[in-house]
């Protein structure tokens, strides 16, 4: 399956075992602007896979609504760069209805999808990746997928786990990306980083789409260099898994990580802050961050914008040679 | 409802087509036949309103000619040739549905719903009750003893005559102003006065702001302090309950100051296209703190607005338990029946400040206050009604006033000798399971108040 497939089967799935869920969002109901959706509605009915209204605040909110009932709402962004107007209903509201209630009310079973990503050509409004402005907000779990499998599992884990959770798509990846995926439900937990791939010399972190751009930069890293890195997936952005991360660079002394979002105040200054408190006796070179600038995100000018293999392979030369 | 955009393009593409070629062909007809108007009137179809509303099939009859009605999707409307603005008729808005006059007495008989005693008496209570535990709890944040609070002088009838004409289970999404439905919902004094206090017995665990109260056995879903959030969430659960056959509706409450956020808009157009069982309830007390009406909206109000999403509205006075009851109790048995939202707009005036840290001195004249106050107010309204009917008199009115007062008090000082929960329930609930790094800054905290522990109230907070 590629990417936008495993999606629609982990949806089927949802909606399978789960007579309350709903799928709701601009679009959705012919099959969606990404074919995410397409075929739910024919198999489940008009009220469980719905169009709303042109309106972020309103679905997110919507969303809400349903999951304080105890139904499972699965609420879609058409782009994460629309999540904006949802933005108070997520961190005012959904993140904060469990604390604020003293448990009397929540809204756990909501998730929102919402493609996420440079794309080639998608410029400010159609490339962005907002995880590190939902980082900052306690009480809901940010999930970004590098792959078909992962995406279906950790989807999956999104719409069962306890607590509303954004699950970011890499658009790019939704036709390019292929490989095999159980028809059956399974399940990848969240806050759990993958080791892709053991090393000993550098630790290289990143999430969704970069991943395949470090695996690169690793094996130029080892053909040219002789080194070997360390690869790992973070998979969910918060709650991350500090453990994991820290025990490689205990291991490895160096830490390289790497985000299309602008480099102030990324994901990657947590990640770096916590590693330095964490393991700085173990460091032999400052940590790396390999991001996008800060500007918002540009069309003509991408192919300079994004962090890519060239920039991520001289950062780790630097921290090689340091 | 809800065409494919996609497939409408291709469609679109299609009939424009076959539509020039209708025409073309008409005219040539008519003009072969030297046919005047008369002859267009017969290639009309039947009934026919448009597109809007209905499917474009590859079955369509012959399109009709230029001169007939329009096709467009997004409207279902007659031409007109003259150019003419709407008029918003803020002058003469939407009439005020009333049951009592300002001196509770019935002016239409037929509009009575002949509550039986009981049912009024429990009205009356619960308005009363609330009125003195508003005065208790204004007063004791006055002497420093809670942080903050909300009084709902004057709009005791929008929630008592709303929640008397709802089921038990009905959902309700409130502001903040709305105590009196917990109140008629039995909610004890014991737990509003704990959630003011932040203590122990605080089934929101000492996390907010007083007056955000929840309660889960009474379906009052916790309060929270952003404007107008709650409209949006309150369809959604409406929609729920629609899927699950529930047999229940939702209420949402707001202010005409909230109604101005754009979370409104999102929550009425939702209701509307969703058809969701919803009953939204508008309380216009005449301020969103400073802002008068005026500041707040130049239209009808909020009643008028409801027909703009296509929602069945009604403006009530909103003083009058009986009226406000009377279009509860209608708004929910259609809801239900029939799967759409309604809107009540309860006129009211809000007597007292905004909340404690205001000072409604600065922007509106003690006279207009006390107008109110004196002239048209909910409970003494009702209290005229229980008198001419002779369910209430001036010795039970005086025992009353004394035996509410004093439970209120008793609970009042309960609540505040109780001690404030556990200082580790500052990191619980923020999840539903504690994550890892939560967990170290709990750790964290325990250990830095091992040290510098005298310099914390820890002797009013539960061990």
């Amino acid at each position: 399956m590629n990417l936008f497939q495993s999606i629609t089967s982990a949806l089927d799935n949802s909606l399978a075992k789960d007579p309350t869920a709903v799928i709701f969002g601009e679009d959705v109901a012919f099959g969606g602007v990404f074919r995410c959706t397409v075929g739910l509605r024919d198999k489940y009915g008009k009220d469980r896979v719905f169009n709303t209204p042109l309106c972020e605040q309103g679905i997110v909110g919507f969303g809400i609504g349903i999951a304080v009932t105890g139904a499972t709402a699965i609420a879609e962004i058409q782009f994460a760069d629309y999540i904006f107007p949802a933005f108070d209903q997520i961190v005012n509201e959904a993140a904060k209805y469990r604390y604020r209630s003293g448990d009397l009310f929540n809204c756990g079973s909501l998730t929102i999808r919402a493609p996420w990503g440079c794309v080639g050509h998608g410029a400010l409004y159609h490339s962005q990746s907002p995880e590190a402005f939902f980082a900052h907000c306690p009480g809901i779990k940010v999930v970004i997928p590098r792959s078909p499998f992962q995406a279906k599992g950790l989807l999956l884990s999104c719409i069962e786990d306890k607590n509303p959770c954004i699950f970011f798509e890499p658009k790019i990846l939704y036709r390019a990306a292929v490989e095999q995926v159980p028809v059956e439900p399974y399940k990848i937990p969240l806050s759990q980083a993958e080791v892709i791939q053991e090393g000993s010399d550098v630790t290289l972190v990143a999430w969704g789409t970069q991943v395949h751009v470090i695996r690169e930069v690793a094996s130029m890293a080892r053909e040219k260099l002789g080194v070997s890195c360390e690869i790992i997936d973070l998979r969910t952005i918060v709650p991350w898994d500090v453990d994991t991360v820290c025990k490689s660079v205990v291991k490895t002394g160096r830490l390289l990580i790497s985000h299309e979002a602008p480099l102030t105040g990324g994901f990657a200054s947590e990640i770096s802050s916590t590693v330095q408190e964490e393991c700085f006796l173990n460091l032999e070179a400052p940590i790396s961050r390999v991001c996008g600038y800060d500007t918002p995100f540009p069309h003509i000018f991408e192919p300079f914008y994004i962090p890519d293999k060239w920039k991520c392979y001289d950062a780790l030369r630097k921290m090689i040679n340091y | 409802m809800g065409q494919p955009h996609v497939w409408l393009v291709r469609k679109e593409a299609w009939l424009v087509s076959k539509m020039a070629v209708a025409i073309s062909v008409a005219k040539m007809w008519r003009q072969s036949r030297g046919l005047g108007q008369a002859a267009l009137v017969a290639l009309r179809r039947p009934g026919a309103r448009g597109l809007a509303g209905s499917r474009p099939s590859t079955q369509q009859q012959q399109f009709p000619s230029l001169d007939d009605k329009p096709q467009f999707p997004g409207a279902s409307a007659e031409f007109v040739d003259k150019l003419e603005f709407i008029q918003p008729n803020v002058i003469s808005g939407i009439p005020i549905y009333r049951v009592m006059d300002r001196q509770g007495q019935i002016i239409n008989p037929s509009e009575d719903p002949h509550l039986p005693q009981e049912e009024v008496l429990k009205l009356y209570r619960s308005m009363t009750l609330l009125n003195t535990m508003d005065r208790i709890l204004y007063e004791s944040q006055r002497q420093g003893r809670i942080s903050f609070y909300m009084t709902n002088y004057g709009e005791e009838g929008t929630h008592v005559g709303s929640a008397a004409a709802l089921d038990r289970t009905d959902l309700v999404f409130g502001q903040y102003r709305e105590a009196g439905v917990l109140m008629y919902r039995d909610y004890p004094l014991e737990l509003f006065m704990a959630q003011c206090y932040g203590n122990v017995n605080d089934p929101g665990k000492g996390r907010q702001m007083p007056v955000h109260y929840g309660c889960k056995e009474r379906h009052f879903v916790t309060i929270s302090s952003p404007l107008a959030t709650q409209i949006p969430q309150a369809v959604g659960a409406a929609y729920a309950a629609k899927r699950a056959n529930a047999n229940r509706i939702v209420i949402c409450y707001f202010g005409e100051g909230a109604a101005s956020e754009g979370d409104a808009h999102a929550g009425f157009n939702f209701a509307a296209t969703l058809e969701c069982p919803i009953i939204f309830f508008c309380r216009n007390n005449g301020y969103a703190i400073s802002t008068p009406t005026s500041e707040q909206y130049r239209g009808d109000g909020i009643a008028a607005r409801g027909p703009g999403y296509g929602i069945l509205s009604i403006r009530v006075d909103g003083n009058d338990v009986f009226a406000v009851y009377n279009a509860t109790k209608e708004a929910r048995r259609r809801a239900v029946a029939e799967n759409q939202p309604f809107l009540i707009e309860a006129m009211t005036y809000r007597i007292g400040h905004h909340s404690t840290s205001d000072d409604s001195s600065a922007y509106r004249s003690v006279d207009e206050v006390n107008y109110w106050d004196k002239q048209d107010h909910p409970i003494s309204r009702l209290r005229q009604y229980l008198l001419s009917r002779g369910w209430w008199d001036d010795g039970q009115e005086k025992a009353w006033r004394k035996q509410s007062r004093k439970k209120v008090m008793e609970a009042f000082e309960q609540a505040e000798r109780k001690l404030k929960p556990n200082p580790n329930l500052l990191f619980s609930d923020v999840y539903q399971e504690m994550p890892a790094q939560l967990r170290r800054q709990q750790e964290s905290l325990a250990r830095h108040l091992q040290t510098y522990g005298e310099h914390y109230p820890l002797d009013h907070f539960d061990k």
